[in-house]
């Protein structure tokens, strides 16, 4: 089959035929071409494909040709694929260490279907319109033991936070309860086993895949016997865990706790990580926006009186703590790269034809810093996003999330679980910055390195924010 | 008011349902399906709801 990108957009715009591949990008070597540096400094290398080539751009990594696609015209093109033409599997085989076998992107296509289609629930409307309440309560409780001044670890305190809001939210209540110290860290261990090296090869004999290998087991363990613990006790609750042992495939067969395992790890790590970052980017470029937070600190003030509770209808009327975190977003998209293979026989863009087997890629991050696309693009600016300027408001120009059908399927949930810890945090205390330059770590998340400690200090009493 | 879906990108949030339950519904399997491709006006503040809230921007409105 050979499919030809033809849209709304990019229409009258493709070309005659070319011959031979978009120019490679400066400093790839014999054999392994740009691996190492793909390996080490993936988002430089990114950068700088970008800079020297523009809109399509070849890559190397040993003899996998991968295809920068950046720009609002060849972004829709890559995302509006179907799965027949480029999919998104193989790219994602790097989770299969981390969800097990036959979980999600190791499944056939059908499994994956029937998978996915367990979790969908949980993202829906009708579960969505109470998540506010939840991770509010959470970001309560994260703050409930500290003083009237003091300092924190945010790359911490955000990653403890939103483990437990979005656990509590997806996979219920009782998982939650079960969240030990123990759990947080050997998590954490298993998510700082994928890295950009990870697309090279999944199994490299270096210390964070043996360590990731060892967490997943534990938390296997630690999983499992929640799961016992469920079952024994005969009780039955409205949450993802139930919903996951309850259910059917088509075929009548039930998931093995293999399956259970793996579908509870592929909802935590998507909706986690991410989210984590965010948080901690957010507040980290408000600080430095002082002149935005204020104005945003009075919009919340004004929704949230004294005693006001965070519902999903109050959530609406905050633009400004959403303005502030897709501007976050933007700058500091959590993943910066996303991978798509080409598994029709070929797939045209532009003229050029790119063989089955070809990796086309496109950077958030490097696709934010358009400037014709987004104004002064390395400034923070959540006004961008506000009425008049709506930066975004053309698809696929903001792509922190992806986009077409396999655009991340939690971005509302992850929008509303942001923004109700500002909306909590915000009002409880204030912070500062306490330093200045911010480096980011660069594993497959780009979050700031730890520690990065902030100062606080506390505006409201317990109970009254 | 006509409603123009994007199929491409619709999901099955079902954001549109709670917004405007008249206009939308998704099934279990996750399909939407418009039961009014051309609601009446005074339906249009609900549909004016479910295109902005949209987590997809898989819904317009063409007038």
């Amino acid at each position: 089959m050979e499919v030809q990108a033809v849209s709304a957009e990019t229409q009258g715009t493709v070309s005659a035929p070319r011959v031979g591949k978009p120019k490679a990008v400066s400093g790839g070597l014999p054999v392994v071409g740009h691996a190492i540096e793909f390996a080490r400094d993936c988002l430089g290398l990114l950068w700088r494909a970008y800079q020297e080539q523009g809109e399509l751009a070849t890559l190397k990594v040993f003899n996998k040709e991968i295809v920068l696609f950046t720009g609002p015209r060849a972004q829709e093109a890559m995302y509006r694929q179907p799965d027949d033409v480029l999919s998104p599997n193989d790219a994602y085989k790097i989770m299969v260490p981390v969800f097990g076998k036959d979980v999600v992107y190791d499944a056939s296509p059908e499994r994956m279907h029937e998978q996915m289609g367990m979790l969908r629930p949980a993202l829906q409307d009708k579960r969505m319109r109470t998540y506010g309440e939840i991770v509010a309560e959470e970001t309560r409780r994260m703050v409930s033991d500290w003083g009237e001044r003091g300092e924190i670890d945010l790359v911490d305190f955000c990653a403890k936070l939103t483990n437990y809001t979005s656990t509590h939210c997806l996979i219920g209540r009782e998982f939650r309860e079960h969240m030990s110290d123990e759990f947080a860290q050997v998590y954490y261990d298993l998510e700082r086993g994928v890295t950009p090296a990870s697309y090279i090869h999944a199994n490299l004999p270096i210390p964070s895949v043996w360590r990731r290998d060892r967490a997943r087991v534990r938390l296997v363990e630690m999983i499992g016997e929640i799961v016992e613990a469920r079952r024994a006790s005969g009780r039955e609750s409205e949450d993802f865990l139930q919903t996951l042992m309850d259910a059917r495939y088509k075929d009548g067969s039930r998931l093995s706790d293999h399956e259970i395992t793996g579908m509870l790890l592929a909802a935590m790590f998507a909706g986690h990580h991410t989210s984590s970052v965010t948080t901690a980017w957010t507040l980290i470029e408000l600080l430095k926006a002082p002149d935005y937070l204020d104005r945003m600190l009075g919009e919340l003030e004004q929704v949230y009186p004294a005693g006001a509770d965070v519902t999903f209808q109050s959530l609406r009327q905050i633009p400004l703590t959403e303005y502030a975190i897709k501007e976050a977003l933007r700058l500091r998209p959590p993943l910066y790269i996303l991978l798509r293979s080409v598994v029709a026989d070929s797939f045209e863009f532009d003229g050029y034809k790119f063989e089955k087997g070809t990796w086309l890629a496109n950077s958030p991050w490097v696709s934010h810093r358009i400037p014709t696309v987004f104004s002064d693009p390395w400034r923070f600016d959540p006004d961008r996003f506000g009425p008049g300027r709506e930066e975004d408001k053309k698809q696929f120009t903001f792509v922190s999330f992806g986009g077409g059908r396999h655009k991340c399927l939690g971005n509302a949930f992850a929008l509303l679980q942001v923004k109700t810890i500002f909306a909590i945090l915000m009002r409880g205390f204030s912070f500062e910055l306490m330093h200045d330059p911010i480096v980011a770590e660069s594993g497959l998340v780009m979050g700031p390195k730890k520690p990065f400690r902030v100062r606080y200090r506390r505006l409201r009493p317990n109970g009254a924010f | 008011m006509k409603i123009v879906i994007d199929w491409d990108l619709c999901q099955g949030h079902a954001n549109c349902t709670g917004d405007a339950p008249e206009v939308f519904h998704v099934d279990d399997e996750g399909k939407l399906h418009v039961l009014v491709s051309e609601p009446s006006e005074d339906l249009r503040p609900k549909v004016e709801l479910a295109v902005r809230y949209c987590p997809t921007g898989a819904i317009r409105i063409q007038d």
